[in-house]
């Protein structure tokens, strides 16, 4: 991906095939996978760092939620924007940003699968770009 | 050997007192937080020189809250500090306060609430791990993926959540405290500016300024300082737990609650059926319908149809947000948790006028906060 760059690189890759993977976690003393990644100690059983370990969470899931924000005093994007409530299929419930701006059309229970879409340029005029999901193609 | 709260002394709620709660204004915090002390201290018939220590419950004023209030009343050299405990830092200053006197370190404590709207630094914030959503997914918007869910899971129309915001604001309406002092139709309700998903602006609680104060006291100070026995509420439960890794469970805020209720009715030895009346965590209207559910007041699915046939008005089966709840009352932060126990005891003793919910005996009040955290207190009336 040249010249591409992740807004978050810590939270998400580009991955093979262009279906970007979520940088998560797991424990190897519970098995507990968790996302955000961190490097302070597992949530479920109190393992020590050293027992955490990276892994690529497919960006594959169902949709469990979604809202379309109407009011945000954020400067970087503009309302409405839409979020989503997915479970992602190796196990941790994740909140992103859907492609749609509104909630249209989604239903929960939905497929859903990870995007990297255009965000901006940088300083350098790197091409940004940031994980949303959307709602998956037929078979995905 | 380990005890819980009702094994150790009596505690009772012997005085209370409000700050009405309000957008913010030039109105010193020491102003707010004295104002509600004062009527305290008056309504309990005990001077500021017979309370034993002081937690104040507030999250946004800054460091060293109290001593620069409380001085004011007399420098008498009590322990005081401050409690922090996000939305529940007022109910944690009460904890703390009704644990002073159960162990028997004081015989009378007070817990303030008070704090005014302003830039407050957040420690989650400071973890150095962020997710993929940030700052776009505010409290309304967590709250807003829980609606969706629910009315996908349940069958509940948004109009259906909605009817909590006109119950709580017809409560509201008729509390000379309340930030919001206006009955609302549903109509309003759901034609207000849309802020996420389904929830509209009334359905979503003002976070201004206020305090609120309770004076608790054991059996002995009630004897010595002459206190109205006959206007004490006894403190029958305070449990307080914090979130755990729910593995299949979505919904964290339901757990949590369920989880800690449920603890503080095995220590009271209440059950649902025997709460008059419940002062929740109704910061948005959803969480009136995940908690009660919770709570076990109705099974899981419920809710909707119970607020609908009135089962929580004022004069229905339980009373739920008699005061107007954080939805109509407000939620200023700090006072919030203070302001449920305040609420309840005027309840319990017969003193709450228009919105009295008759027979009241057993008042249950919870408050959740970012972390997550939850507090539980039962309060009850002895005949």
């Amino acid at each position: 991906m040249p010249n591409r760059k992740a807004v978050h690189a810590e939270l998400y890759s580009p991955g093979a095939a262009d279906q970007p993977v979520l940088n998560g976690g797991q424990c190897r003393a519970c098995g507990y996978v968790f996302f955000p990644p961190q490097r302070y100690g597992c949530e479920s059983c109190g393992a020590p760092p050293e027992r955490l370990e990276a892994v690529e969470l497919r960006g594959r899931g169902r949709l469990h939620s979604y809202a379309t924000v109407h009011l945000y005093q954020g400067k970087d994007i503009v309302a409405p924007f839409t979020v989503g409530l997915i479970v992602l299929d190796d196990g941790p419930a994740i909140r992103s940003m859907l492609t749609e701006r509104t909630d249209a059309g989604f239903a929960i229970g939905d497929r859903m699968a990870s995007v990297l879409v255009a965000a901006g340029t940088d300083p350098e005029g790197n091409e940004m770009v940031e994980l949303r999901f959307a709602r998956a193609g037929a078979g995905q | 050997m380990k005890k819980n709260f009702r094994d150790m002394r009596p505690v009772y709620v012997v005085g209370i007192g409000l700050h009405r709660y309000q957008r913010l204004s030039e109105t010193p915090y020491v102003t707010l937080g004295l104002t509600a002390v004062r009527e305290a201290l008056a309504d309990a018939a005990v001077e500021w020189r017979s309370v034993e220590s002081a937690y104040t419950g507030t999250a946004l004023i800054g460091m060293a809250a109290s001593r620069p209030m409380l001085r004011h009343l007399g420098a008498t050299g009590i322990p005081m500090a401050q409690v922090e405990n996000a939305s529940a830092s007022g109910s944690t200053a009460f904890r703390q306060a009704c644990i002073d006197v159960a162990s028997g370190l004081t015989d009378v404590s007070l817990a303030v609430g008070v704090d005014k709207p302003g830039p407050v630094a957040m420690a989650p914030g400071k973890t150095r791990m962020r997710d993929l959503v940030g700052s776009r997914v505010v409290p309304f918007t967590h709250f807003a993926l829980l609606t969706q869910e629910y009315m996908t899971r349940y069958g509940g129309s948004a109009e259906q959540i909605a009817l909590v915001a006109v119950k709580n604001n017809r409560n509201g309406a008729n509390n000379p405290y309340s930030q919001r002092q206006k009955a609302v139709t549903l109509d309003e309700v759901m034609a207000g500016p849309a802020i996420s998903g389904t929830l509209t602006r009334l359905q979503c609680c003002p976070v201004g300024e206020g305090a609120a104060a309770v004076i608790v006291a054991s059996d002995d100070a009630i004897t010595q300082l002459g206190i109205d026995r006959n206007r004490a509420v006894k403190v029958i439960a305070s449990v307080t737990r914090t979130e755990r890794v729910y593995r299949d469970a979505k919904n964290f805020d339901a757990e949590l609650t369920r989880e800690t209720v449920e603890q503080a009715y095995r220590e009271a030895g209440v059950a649902p059926g025997d709460l008059d009346l419940i002062e929740l965590h109704d910061a948005f209207t959803i969480e009136e319908l995940l908690y009660v559910e919770a709570m076990g007041l109705c099974t899981t699915g419920k809710a909707a149809g119970a607020i609908a046939a009135g089962d929580f008005d004022i004069g229905g089966r339980c009373a739920v947000s008699a005061s107007g709840g954080l939805l109509a009352m407000g939620h200023p932060i700090g006072p919030t948790g203070a302001g449920q126990i305040v609420e309840i005891t005027r309840q319990l003793r017969g003193e709450a006028g228009v919105r009295q919910q008759p027979n009241a005996k057993t008042g249950l009040a919870h408050m959740v906060g970012v972390g997550a955290v939850c507090v539980v207190h039962i309060l009850r009336k002895d005949v």
